[in-house]
């Protein structure tokens, strides 16, 4: 009995770090946040109590209509064109590379050793008008003149791709390993072509992976600032520069509130989709 | 269930199987060659980080003597080796506790702790800021340690959860049996087993916290701008060479600590397999 409630208390000196970080930095600044996000503004930027909704009610007006739609875009852009990079990618490390296989692992981790903000000025270089690619553009006749891609969607799409491709590799990558050869052969053996073995044996089971690699670059994706600043010049506001305007520059911190909520509320929302379409495929099995 | 069309086989067979090797390759191009490039100018003689006009290090003296960067980087270091500190202390205690007792509210604890990972960091750090300017706290050193063992401690609590969930408890019960109490025998059997992963947590959690824009974007304050908030600004003013000779050091900086970590712990490792 003694040595029972020893035991309690160890447990519970164990986990009061863990828990008290998570209330004290985690759970209860979300709720001052949520809280902030229905409060009133007087005009020098201090918060003053109330209720309204006003905060929310300008989100869905025009201008932050479209910073919405921009984030989003670029988010479902980022991540559709990581998923399909990304698989063949993995699917080729998986199976194809053989030993080369943790060294090719590596190499996708050695970008991670630069400061990320350096690689994507290594980016805003290659692309500029007197880089490399408008470079090897004219000399191979492809255009007369160097373009200016710097400051186009297509430039933050690079520099998004180029940040998170590892992030779908990775699960991808676990997902694929696992998956017993002898069940692709025996697909094979029964008639099935490799499209057939493909999408019914390879694609369902590495499909858990495919969600977890969807999630890991949605969610960050909503957030940037930096990119779209350093490559699209900063000309598409997205939901991260509007955050860090609205708190460090604007000091509108119930509108900036309710920004926040509503990133929030999206992660939320992708985190949900995730686990049913997690539970679908597993229910598949 | 999926019918099997002629055109679907060539889909798969050609970018599937086919194609995979060349997408591969294309993507490490993709992915290597500007860091390549980017350290090649980084010895360019002249101002342009796009036309060579002769070898030189230069700006490599320029980086060393720069004392907005070495400012910087001091502060980066503390912070980032007091959060993983903390982080790895609090999410390896969590961690043995979660694989180890049992208690009400074991699973919402784990998720808890793997929350940051899937929630927008920005949300984080604007919660964070919002809630120390509120509780009267001046940002510094402490509100960025604070900021950054929430970023890292998902990371760590996962490393060591995974290698305490993989240990072999006759080992444990072996040592009670021989006569350890409790405190030895976790001093002496699980610790040891548990210290590649502690040491792996806090060298990944150290990292993400040098690394880090997001969270220190609201949490650092005056005097405490911490490297990458200077390299965000240097940015915004344009590109010289002097960033390229920042980003060659830090590649040089992380090959050196690889080796002496994989000098140090792989004889260890290779050792506790064998055993």
């Amino acid at each position: 009995m003694r040595r029972e409630r020893r035991e309690q208390l160890q447990t519970g000196l164990m986990l009061a770090p863990s828990v008290l970080l998570l209330a004290l930095f985690i759970l209860l600044p979300l709720c001052v946040v949520f809280a902030y996000s229905f409060a009133l503004r007087d005009p020098y930027g201090a918060v003053l109590p109330g209720f309204t909704l006003d905060n929310y009610r300008e989100l869905v007006q025009g201008v932050y209509l479209r910073v919405l739609m921009n984030s989003f875009s670029l988010a479902a852009w980022t991540t559709g064109l990581c998923l399909l990079i990304g698989y063949p990618v993995a699917y080729f490390i998986a199976f194809k590379a053989g030993r080369a296989a943790p060294a090719l692992l590596l190499l996708l981790l050695i970008p991670f050793w630069i400061n990320f903000l350096i690689r994507i000025s290594a980016w805003v270089v290659l692309l500029g008008r007197g880089g490399l690619i408008n470079k090897a553009l004219v000399f191979s006749g492809v255009i007369d003149e160097p373009i200016g891609m710097l400051g186009t969607v297509g430039a933050t799409l690079v520099g998004m791709v180029y940040a998170f491709l590892p992030m779908a590799v990775f699960p991808i990558y676990a997902a694929l390993t696992p998956i017993d050869r002898r069940l692709m052969e025996a697909g094979a053996d029964l008639g099935a072509g490799p499209a057939e073995t493909f999408a019914r044996v390879t694609l369902p089971l590495s499909l858990p992976g495919v969600l977890a690699a969807a999630l890991f670059v949605f969610v960050p994706s909503m957030g940037v600032f930096a990119i779209p600043v350093l490559l699209g010049g900063g000309k598409d506001i997205i939901l991260g520069n509007l955050i860090v305007q609205l708190f460090l520059e604007f000091r509108n911190i119930p509108v900036g509130a309710a920004v926040s909520i509503l990133l929030l509320g999206f992660s939320g929302l992708g985190i949900l989709l995730y686990m049913r379409a997690l539970r679908r495929v597993e229910a598949m099995k | 269930m999926t019918p099997h069309s002629g055109r679907q086989g060539w889909f798969v067979r050609r970018v599937v199987h086919g194609i995979s090797g060349w997408v591969t390759l294309l993507t490490y191009l993709f992915m290597l060659l500007p860091i390549v490039v980017l350290i090649a100018f980084a010895f360019n003689a002249g101002k342009s980080t796009v036309v060579w006009t002769g070898f030189s290090f230069k700006w490599f003296e320029k980086v060393v003597s720069n004392r907005n960067i070495l400012d910087a980087l001091q502060v980066s270091l503390i912070v980032a080796l007091a959060s993983a500190a903390v982080s790895t202390a609090i999410g390896s205690v969590a961690a043995v506790a979660i694989t180890r007792r049992s208690f009400p509210g074991r699973d919402v604890l784990g998720a808890a702790l793997a929350a940051p990972l899937v929630l927008p960091e920005i949300v984080l750090g604007v919660a964070l800021l919002v809630f120390m300017s509120f509780a009267g706290m001046i940002l510094g050193y402490t509100t960025l340690i604070i900021g950054h063992v929430l970023v890292s401690i998902p990371f760590a609590t996962l490393i060591v959860r995974a290698a305490a969930s993989s240990l072999d408890p006759r080992l444990e019960n072996a040592a009670a049996d021989l006569g350890a109490n409790e405190w030895q025998t976790f001093r002496m059997v699980t610790l040891p087993q548990l210290m590649p992963a502690i040491f792996t947590a806090f060298i990944l959690s150290a990292t993400l916290s040098f690394d880090n824009l997001v969270m220190s974007t609201f949490t650092s304050g005056v005097g405490t701008t911490t490297l990458p908030l200077r390299i965000y600004s240097m940015l915004k003013l344009g590109i010289t060479p002097e960033i390229n000779a920042l980003g060659a050091l830090m590649v040089l900086a992380n090959v050196t600590i690889l080796l002496l970590v994989m000098g140090r712990y792989l004889p260890l490792m290779l050792k506790t397999n064998r055993r």
